[in-house]
């Protein structure tokens, strides 16, 4: 019987994340869904990212934490408008909870909408939020393994963001390696290397983004 | 899903274990690149001396007959 619901509910976060895919996706708005471990630096890289983009672009950021709301104090200074969900010990941010948050925002003006989801590599990859692409954070801290320890969510990223790059002299850490891997369990992702503290790769990685913004822009045409 | 907390899909991953007689190393290598890129496929362990071979992946996602596609076209045969 348990079973039974727990399908329900996945199927009903699959219908709510369509529709919002498709209301933003009609206005030609980038949505992304921002994913990696605690600690990973996915803030950090909004961070950044904000200092370079929001002159050029309107962006809405929606952070997904258990509890606090410190990752949207941090955001708020970067003059994005942002809504911190708290999840109350959830593992992960849910289809619904970004459609009552976006009854908050005024996205019909936004060019890009930002969802970093809870820090966690396991269970967010398995809810759609309504994004146009999944992006995963690896911090090279984390070690080698952890693309085929962690599969789901590097199959379900288009793009694989690996952080920290600044410490590789510190680590063991093998970037070409982790390249070989992900793109083992994802054919056709592709893989940025960049520190969120040093601003090394912070181009790539903003031009990935202004490509996006500008394929949804197109698309909705 | 994740079997921690129960959150997500539970018509979750499917492990098969089996047979492949006439692995190379080499080989062995191709088809464990080739079977991890697939949609469903989250693991796959080759023992390429005795053949033994181990693949968890997701039957909605990836059909067997793409599993022994795979195969199949690295010259072997899947005994399943
Ligand atoms: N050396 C170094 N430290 C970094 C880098 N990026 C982030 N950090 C540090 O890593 C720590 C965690 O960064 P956050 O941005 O808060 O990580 P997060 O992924 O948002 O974490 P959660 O929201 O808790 O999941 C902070 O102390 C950052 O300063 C980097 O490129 N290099
Ligand atoms: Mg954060």
């Amino acid at each position: 019987m348990e079973v039974k619901v727990m399908q329900d509910v996945l199927g009903e976060n699959d219908k709510i994340a369509e529709s919002i895919h498709d209301k933003l996706a009609a206005h030609g708005i980038f949505v992304m869904n921002l994913l990696g471990s605690p600690g990973s630096g996915k803030t950090t890289l909004l961070e950044r990212t904000l200092e370079k983009l929001a002159k050029e672009m309107k962006i809405a950021v929606i952070e997904g934490d258990l509890f606090t709301s410190k990752d949207a104090d941090r955001i708020a200074k970067h003059g994005a408008e942002v809504i911190q969900v708290n999840t109350s010990g959830g593992c992960h941010l849910e289809a619904p909870m970004i459609e009552k948050a976006l009854s908050d925002i005024d996205w019909q003006s936004m060019d890009m909408l930002v969802i970093e989801n809870v820090g966690n590599l396991v269970c967010p990859a398995e809810f759609a939020l309504g994004e146009q692409a999944k992006v995963t954070v690896l911090s090279i801290t984390e070690g080698n393994d952890k693309p085929m320890k962690y599969p789901l969510i590097f199959k379900e990223s288009s793009l694989a963001i690996l952080n920290k790059v600044d410490l590789l002299p510190y680590t063991d850490f093998s970037v070409e390696e982790a390249v070989e891997d992900i793109t083992t369990i994802h054919p056709g992702a592709s893989v940025l290397s960049v520190s969120a503290r040093t601003g090394e790769g912070l181009d790539a990685w903003l031009d990935w983004l202004r490509a996006q913004v500008k394929k949804a822009k197109e698309a909705a045409r | 899903m994740c079997k921690e907390c129960g959150c997500g899909q539970n018509n979750g991953n499917t492990r098969l274990q089996f047979i492949t007689e006439g692995y190379t190393e080499e080989s062995a290598k191709t088809v464990e690149k080739a079977l991890l890129g697939l949609p469903g496929v989250m693991y796959v362990h080759i023992h390429w001396h005795e053949g033994e071979t181990t693949i968890d992946y997701n039957p909605s996602k990836t059909k067997m007959t793409e599993i022994i596609k795979v195969f199949s076209d690295n010259g072997l045969e899947a005994g399943l």
